[in-house]
């Protein structure tokens, strides 16, 4: 297969998240995706996506016009591909634009709130996860092309969290690119840097989400039981796709710790952070990995 | 109590409530066809931890329980993980639903849903969501904390204190205004116009 890639132009959805507690994973995927035939095209002017919480205080039809004034944004800038890194972020853009050009009664509703500034949005762009578009457009045979520094002899658990894959990885509209139940995306993206993924049977498990940033003491067993395989299996590091993982399963373990009576210190970073690493870029400007709670100098003593 | 939108059964096995869920709640046309086989509540991460799993959940509100339902924690405890959905033979959207009741629950005014953890965090992240166009973790955060009065949004705060000082010190946590979009003028627009169309389809 040819190396040589011609770039794709996507309009691109970092989310909330990106601006202050996955700052790490926009800034090493605006590294990277370049690098792998991507352009990304900031949507103009983005806002929230409603989140997991925005239905319970703002109700159907609010949540459903933050993303559709996304998506007439990102269709105003004559992009195709509505693409998002973020599991939440995924999980209602897709979910609205689906109901957008299944529901009528949707698509009315939208419409006229988007009418009220002059706006208007038909359904059709593509919403897509941004690991479906480097697993699918871009495959692994374009990002080994690009590894300089191969990470060998890491261990790395792939940890992919709900809503990555769940509910829409599986349908057509999802991409149909993965399982629910043994997605080895994120393996391959390990693998592919020259890293090694370890056996992992919680890939898929649930950390909680906004429930463990709102209610810890509900959801820091699931954490802890995500932390312990990843020790169990000799993992250095934990990878994982997802912003809201990648914090409470970061941000948590001091607490999971002087709970349990563990000693868990394992640094939480993302695909994207390994990828530059290993295509050799800066690993603080490029692979943000000094943004951790928990210090990544296993994989910083790697930098090349 | 604020005014209800969906009816309350006088008895047991009355349909009413169950009839208004299959036409009102998303995902609630499918409900209807649950043949309660559990692989549900088999695949909940939190499943021990709700009053109820999905599976008698549904049941009970074919039994007319509208009011143990939607006072229930499985409304808040359920952590949106889609491991019902996407296993759920008969291809029930359980999380939809489960959210869905949580928005009835506090639309409805029952004191365990409006004083839930997910009801105060969901007005501090709504309020700066709509604001600014953008969610300022740490004001929703805060704002969340004080909600349960001063002294446990103390309490809160101080426990929370190292992880929010080693975000500040990543970068993670930013000192200073709140990130929000340029138009905001434009997004109030289309939220105040939204917000009459919620309330217009809600009172139908
Ligand atoms: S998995 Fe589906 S059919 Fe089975 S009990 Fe749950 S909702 Fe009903
Ligand atoms: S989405 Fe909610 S109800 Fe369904 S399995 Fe996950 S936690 Fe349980």
């Amino acid at each position: 297969m040819t190396t040589k890639i011609s770039t794709k132009i996507i309009s691109y959805y970092p989310g909330c998240s990106s601006q202050a507690s996955g700052a790490h994973l926009d800034t090493s995927l605006k590294a990277v995706m370049p690098k792998l035939g991507v352009e990304l095209k900031e949507v103009r002017d983005w806002n929230c996506c409603g989140a997991s919480v925005g239905h319970i205080a703002g109700g159907h039809v609010p949540v459903a016009a933050l993303s559709g004034r996304n998506l007439a944004n990102a269709k105003e800038d004559g992009t195709t591909d509505f693409v998002t890194p973020c599991a939440a972020c995924y999980l209602n853009s897709h979910y609205t634009n689906e109901k957008i050009i299944n529901d009528e009664h949707v698509r009315n509703d939208v419409n006229e709130a988007l009418g009220a500034v002059g706006k208007s949005y038909d359904g059709s762009m593509k919403v897509r996860h941004i690991c479906e578009v480097i697993a699918k457009d871009v495959g692994m045979d374009a990002v080994k092309a690009q590894v300089k520094n191969p990470l060998g002899g890491i261990k790395v658990a792939g940890y992919i969290g709900c809503q990555t894959v769940r509910p829409f990885a599986k349908t057509e509209r999802g991409g149909n690119w993965e399982t629910y139940d043994e997605p080895h995306f994120l393996d391959d993206f390990i693998s592919a840097t020259g890293a090694t993924a370890v056996p992992y049977k919680k890939k898929t498990s649930c950390c909680g989400g906004s429930v463990s940033v709102m209610s810890p003491d509900k959801t820091l067993h699931l954490i802890r039981d995500i932390v312990q395989e990843a020790a169990d299996n000799g993992a250095d590091v934990i990878a994982t796709p997802c912003p809201l993982c990648q914090t409470n399963v970061e941000m948590y373990q001091g607490m999971i710790n002087e709970k349990f009576g563990t000693h868990f210190n394992i640094p939480v970073v993302f695909y994207s952070q390994l990828f530059a690493l290993s295509f050799g870029m800066d690993p603080n400007k490029d692979a943000a990995l000094h943004q951790h709670l928990i210090p990544t100098d296993v994989l910083k003593a790697r930098a090349k | 109590m604020s005014q209800a939108a969906s009816p309350t059964p006088k008895q047991k096995y009355d349909l009413n409530f169950a009839r208004w869920v299959y036409e009102n709640v998303d995902g609630g046309d499918r409900m209807a066809l649950c043949m309660q086989c559990g692989t549900c509540s088999g695949s909940c991460p939190i499943g021990t931890q709700m009053d109820y799993g999905p599976r008698k959940l549904f049941m009970m509100i074919r039994a007319g329980l509208k009011e143990k339902v939607l006072t229930s924690n499985t409304l808040w405890n359920c952590v949106s993980c889609y491991n019902c959905v996407v296993r759920c033979p008969r291809k029930v959207p359980v999380t939809y639903i489960l959210h869905d009741l949580a928005t009835l629950a506090v639309r409805e005014g029952y004191a365990e849903a409006t004083h839930s953890d997910n009801a105060l965090f969901a007005k501090a992240f709504w309020w700066s969501a709509t604001k600014y166009g953008r969610t300022d973790e740490r004001l929703v955060t805060a704002k969340y904390y004080f909600a349960f009065g001063m002294s446990e949004g103390y309490k809160r705060g101080m426990a929370n204190m190292k992880i929010a000082l080693g975000m500040v010190r990543t970068k993670r946590m930013h000192i200073g205004m709140p990130h929000k979009v340029k138009e905001t003028s434009e997004l109030h627009k289309i939220l105040a116009k939204a917000a009459e169309i919620e309330a217009r389809n809600n009172n139908k």
